[in-house]
């Protein structure tokens, strides 16, 4: 199999729309189907984009991010009809804020796994070549931000092998010992990062970063498949957009749980929201059997 | 075992457990209360919101089914509470005895509650000038709920508003 996942061979236009959809659906659709939706596609997308290493290790640490937000929303919302008991200072304790708070955890955890699929496909450099020319200083600015947590990780790592080597080890000696050392650690990798961020700026700069008229090498060609995804996407994203407008997706939850009615529509939109979202682990399927086959043939 | 993963796990552990911790610390604190020793009293409950059945096509649409018909959430009750409760502990102690939602929030800044919603009936729910007010023996206690000490037999009525207290005869300007 090839290393890159299928997905990121895509036009960088088709990935950045495709990431706008998801986040913004799984943002603004609070109905708990599309928020299950939401997450089994976010998951289901990065174990194709990880190729299922490490899958667990990302995936684990929202379930307590979907937990606390669930416990914390009943002590601060206490609207519902469903009072279960009443909190000491007087107020009520509903089931209705119990599951808003789950929705929200979920969401939350949705869009948190949204985010790490993206960091994987869209490269920094496929966000600068999309808005280099539009608004230079700030994709400039965004695609270091987004790129800082993951070179962090890796400079923190350099940097405490390195300390490592010297003989201050994080992991030997008294409490204070170690304290101090993963402090240094620490200092070293932020000072590398703010002053990498300075020569990055200073470089781009001395460049000629941003000036009119200023040309840059890319290597993305449209293809047709570009355009068959683009329409996908614009298509499906488009009908979802339109049933949620008219109220299909629409779920109070405050003051008794209740939805629209489960027609044949609101199945349908369910199942666009579903393709649109999975549109990645379709790529994957696809390229997939073309390896199986041209493997056949050789 | 890589020794950046194990730093990284550690400060989520920990942070992880700093919040939960002071989660578990608020409800503690706000746990603790002891037995009530003070002499009872009675006095008499009813929570109404006729005015918001007579404003019924102002009411949000996902409170009108809410409403009872009668325009009574809580009929007159005749309640046994404590000497020296104020209006606010009455009330919050019918809700609870009678399972009916309440929502009330303390101002630190006037030390005193607010009732925000009851039954789900909310502020604002019925237009902009609507809200919970209270009277006491037909009069209008010009402080908070929380300010004002029950007498024994004293009548306490909620009653919604739309349209700050002029529908009750509760305005601003008059008593």
């Amino acid at each position: 199999m090839p290393e890159q996942a299928a997905f990121s061979a895509c036009h960088p236009a088709v990935i950045f729309l495709y990431f706008t959809l998801v986040l913004l659906f799984s943002m603004f659709l609070m109905h708990p189907v599309c928020l299950l939706i939401s997450l089994f596609c976010a998951v289901c997308c990065l174990s194709v984009l990880t190729r299922g290493h490490g899958l667990w290790r990302s995936v684990a640490w929202v379930l307590p991010v979907v937990a606390v937000t669930a416990l914390i929303n009943p002590l601060f919302n206490h609207a519902g009809i469903t009072v279960l008991c009443y909190l000491p200072h007087g107020n009520a304790l509903t089931g209705e804020s119990l599951v808003y708070g789950l929705a929200a955890g979920i969401m939350l955890a949705a869009v948190l796994v949204w985010f790490q699929c993206c960091s994987r496909v869209l490269r920094s450099d496929q966000f600068v070549y999309l808005f280099g020319r539009v608004i230079p200083a700030l994709s400039l600015v965004l695609s270091m931000a987004l790129r800082l947590i993951p070179r962090f990780r890796a400079q923190l790592k350099a940097v405490s092998e390195a300390q490592q080597g010297l003989g201050r080890d994080v992991f030997k000696g008294t409490l204070r010992q170690r304290l101090r050392t993963a402090v240094t650690v620490f200092s070293v990798t932020l000072t590398w990062a703010l002053e990498n961020a300075i020569e990055t700026a200073q470089s781009m700069k001395s460049r000629g970063y941003g000036l009119p008229g200023r040309t840059s090498f890319s290597i993305y060609r449209f293809t047709r498949r570009d355009r068959m995804a683009l329409a996908w996407l614009l298509m499906g994203g488009f009908y979802v957009f339109c049933a949620s407008l008219s109220g299909a997706l629409e779920f109070t939850y405050y003051p008794t749980l209740q939805g629209a009615a489960i027609t044949p529509f609101t199945v349908s939109v369910y199942l666009v929201y579903l393709a649109v979202s999975l549109t990645p682990v379709f790529f994957h399927w696809k390229e997939a059997g073309q390896w199986r086959c041209l493997n056949c043939a050789g | 075992m890589k020794s950046h993963t194990i730093i990284f796990r550690r400060l989520l552990a920990f942070a992880m457990s700093v919040l939960l911790c002071a989660g578990l610390l608020l409800l503690l604190l706000s746990g603790c209360a002891g037995q009530d020793t003070r002499p009872v009293c009675t006095c008499t409950v009813s929570i109404s919101c006729q005015t918001a059945l007579d404003n019924f096509d102002r009411c949000k649409e996902e409170k009108q089914a809410l409403l009872p018909e009668n325009g009574w959430i809580l009929q007159p009750t005749e309640v046994t509470c404590h000497e020296g409760d104020s209006a606010f502990d009455v009330l919050a102690q019918v809700c609870r005895e009678q399972k009916i939602q309440l929502e009330s929030s303390w101002t630190p800044l006037y030390d005193s509650a607010y009732i925000e919603g009851i039954n789900n009936l909310y502020e604002f729910d019925v237009g902009q000038g609507s809200g919970w007010m209270y009277q006491v023996n037909g009069r209008f206690p010009n402080c908070a709920c929380s300010d004002y000490t029950v007498q024994s037999e004293d009548v306490l009525c909620w009653v919604y508003t739309c349209d700050y207290g002029e529908d009750v005869g509760g305005s601003a300007a008059g008593d």
